[in-house]
């Protein structure tokens, strides 16, 4: 071989490498600088993950920290259709009693399903199964895939089959991450706390679930991460990590235990007297604060759309209702503010007949001549008219607006209604007597306790308080409410005359004797207001008894209503029993002390004397 | 000869050269490998111990809330009530109540009859 031959073949095994070099180099070209921003696109798609982080909701606890809505970790499970094939009927028979569903639907949802995005057509390779699934039942569903099974020996079968059989067991069905809203003491308070929606937000829709659903949910975070192929996060390229911001704990200040007591109390009046409902409020006058709230029928918070649309509605802030006879402590404690009476003054209550405007007013029982305070104990109606006739338009409605009647008290529930209370110049000639025996406007009860309260609150009108305060999963403060004061309804003197004309209606001269304590002094009223239906008056009745205690220097005020009990109307004697059954467990449950000397036995009162 | 020595030396610098060389580039390489292996192996012990963590933080706030609610009065009622143990609160005429008397301070003639018996003593 010549040199110039071996020149040549070298020439040539030259130009071949460098054709090579210059080939992947403008291969390098292309990928790197033509085709950078798509193939990155495509890396990322392929590697780079922005997980979504989700907030725990907040709890929402009692006054003790009892959890009365708490959220625990669940899953939503899903699946991939495409990796099901013509398995779909095995797998829904395997599927449904472990998620409680229908076989038929499952295996409809399995069925591979075309889409369209970016003008490309794919199967859908994500369904959701079902939300809201418990871990114990996601770790069976997967014992249960993983023991599925092709009926014959794999390894004889093609690796294609193989690989469908592998990815069946261990990927067909997933979990994603959800929590769901869990009410630890189901019926308890369910009003107060209503309920969630049943989708990944958990938005609430009613109750404090609804008022507090922005501080309750937190704020989500994420996670800009890289996966490997087996789809495991590669830590060390962790780019953006934001943790979530959980929800707060919305503390309540309902107590639990008082809340029980209440419930327990309104089912036995329940199922004794089968009203249409029944209602107690129980309120600490002194600050506003709501110790329990409930209405009957209810439900559980837990499967709100088991029960009928109803037993949803929260009555105590929603319902309106001419409130009757306890509409009377209004003008009464009007007439005492304003001079306009005293308690010593004598009213003629016309033998249970007054005509008056062309209508006549009745008293359930012929009175003649009353007291102020007997008009109290006795509840005329009459008497009360009277009153409001001295009292003049004016200030009576003066009066019904500082009580806070007519408007919102603010109360953090939603849909609270604000009343009706027409202004004078749509009053009636016979408004000014109608008015004053709790007829021709219409309160919510929570309206009426709290005007009530004002009264043991030595005439200081509460806004009411259900949530205490704000605080993070750490139990740090994070808001903190305080009681608030509306306004000044009456003078201390009137207050004091009105206590002790309301301390005589729970005796036996009185409306409501099962009202009355062996330990505590009660001031009350009692309250029969006749249905309106279609604008005519029926023989159906809301009854109620509205009471605090001890009177001289009140702890607890109690409201007890009932829409059309089916055995009687008096409030007297069907609401004063189930007050006077809440009020002696409750005064127990809170060891208030006594005010009422009872004959103490040597041996109790121990005295320390050092 | 000498010259031909002098050659030899020549010929084996590059070659050692190119060996250290080469086992410092391979030193680099198995090095960089062994410290990617380690940020993996640790990037795998974080993952598992965050995961470890929100296990444990879940089952604790499960267990928390589950104490709560068998704490509250409402739950324990209901226990009592089940168990039929006759628990209850105390009836009114079963609580002592314990009256908290001020201290009085002796008089002068209690004072001075204290110290008369006092100075017997001594």
């Amino acid at each position: 071989m010549t040199a110039a031959t071996q020149y040549r073949k070298l020439y040539w095994l030259a130009l071949l490498l460098w054709g090579a070099l210059f080939a992947l180099g403008g291969r390098l070209v292309d990928l790197q600088v033509v085709q950078h921003e798509r193939l990155q696109q495509l890396a990322e798609e392929n590697t780079v993950r922005k997980i979504q982080r989700e907030p725990v909701r907040g709890q929402i606890l009692d006054s003790h920290h009892i959890p009365l809505a708490t959220s625990l970790p669940a899953k939503v499970i899903c699946a991939d259709p495409t990796l099901i094939g013509t398995w779909r009927q095995p797998v829904a028979h395997l599927l449904a009693p472990l998620l409680g569903m229908d076989e038929a639907q499952i295996a409809e949802r399995l069925v591979p399903r075309l889409h369209e995005e970016d003008g490309k057509t794919n199967v859908s390779k994500y369904v959701v199964l079902k939300r809201k699934v418990g871990l114990d039942t996601w770790e069976k569903i997967q014992e249960s895939m993983a023991s599925l099974h092709a009926g014959v020996r794999e390894t004889r079968l093609s690796k294609q089959d193989q690989a469908f059989f592998r990815n069946l067991r261990s990927k067909a069905v997933f979990a994603e991450e959800d929590q769901v809203r869990v009410y630890p003491c189901q019926r308890l308070a369910a009003h107060v706390l209503g309920y969630v929606a049943n989708d990944g937000d958990q938005s609430g829709l009613s109750g404090i679930e609804r008022s507090f659903n922005t501080s309750l949910s937190g704020i989500a975070g994420w996670r800009k991460t890289e996966m490997d192929k087996r789809q495991r996060e590669l830590v060390a390229y962790r780019d953006q990590d934001v943790a979530p911001r959980d929800g707060l704990n919305v503390v309540l200040t309902l107590d639990a235990g008082l809340q029980d007591i209440v419930e327990s109390e309104l089912a036995a009046g329940m199922e004794k007297h089968r009203p249409n409902s029944i209602s107690c409020i129980m309120v600490r006058p002194k600050t506003g604060e709501i110790l329990a709230m409930a209405t009957l029928p209810n439900y559980d918070p837990n499967h709100p759309g088991a029960s009928a649309m109803d037993a949803l509605r929260n009555r105590v802030v929603s319902d309106i209702a001419e409130p009757g006879s306890t509409f009377k402590i209004v003008v009464v404690t009007a007439g005492l503010n304003e001079h306009a009476v005293t308690l010593n003054d004598i009213f003629d209550c016309e033998h249970g007949h007054f005509a008056f405007a062309g209508r006549v007013l009745h008293d359930h029982e012929p009175y003649g001549l009353l007291t102020v305070e007997n008009i109290i104990t006795k509840s005329s109606n009459i008497g009360a008219a009277k009153i409001g006739i001295r009292l003049g338009q004016d200030e009576l409605y003066q009066y019904i607006h500082n009580f806070g009647f007519g408007e919102r008290t603010g109360i953090p529930l939603p849909d609270e209604a604000a009343g009706l209370v027409h202004p004078v110049k749509d009053w009636t000639k016979v408004s000014i007597a109608q008015i004053p025996m709790g007829q021709g406007i219409a309160v919510t009860p929570l309206q009426m306790v709290m005007a009530m309260c004002a009264i043991a609150n030595n005439g200081v009108l509460m806004r009411p308080m259900l949530v205490s305060h704000l605080e993070d999963s750490d139990g740090k403060i994070v808001a903190q409410y305080q009681p608030e004061a509306v306004r000044h309804v009456a003078s201390p003197a009137a207050i004091h005359d009105i206590v002790t004309a309301l301390k005589t209606v729970p005796t036996k001269e009185g409306t409501a004797v099962a009202a009355h304590l062996d330990h505590y002094t009660v001031a009350g009223k009692t309250g029969t207001a006749q249905e309106v239906e279609h604008g005519q008056y029926v023989q159906k009745f809301f009854t109620s008894f509205i009471g605090f205690f001890p009177a001289d220097n009140p702890e607890i005020c109690i409201s007890v209503v009932m829409d059309d009990p089916k055995d009687g109307h008096y409030g007297g004697l069907l609401a004063a029993p189930i007050f006077h059954a809440i009020a002696e467990r409750s005064a127990n449950y809170l060891n208030l002390k006594p005010d009422i000397d009872t004959e103490p036995v040597p041996s109790q009162t121990l005295t320390r004397n050092n | 000869m000498a010259r031909n020595r002098k050659n030899d030396s020549l010929r084996l610098k590059p070659a050692l050269t190119a060996v250290v060389l080469c086992a410092f580039f391979v030193a680099l390489g198995i090095g960089f490998v062994w410290y990617k292996e380690q940020i993996d192996l640790l990037g795998r012990q974080i993952k598992d111990r965050e995961t470890t963590l929100t296990k444990v933080q879940r089952e604790n706030k499960i267990r928390g809330d589950q104490l709560a609610t068998l704490c509250s009065p409402v739950a324990l009622d209901a226990r009592v009530k089940k168990l039929n143990l006759g628990l209850g609160p105390p009836a009114f005429s079963q609580v002592i109540r314990l009256v908290d008397m001020p201290e009085v301070a002796p008089s002068h003639d209690q004072r001075q009859a204290q110290a008369a018996v006092s100075e017997r003593n001594n």
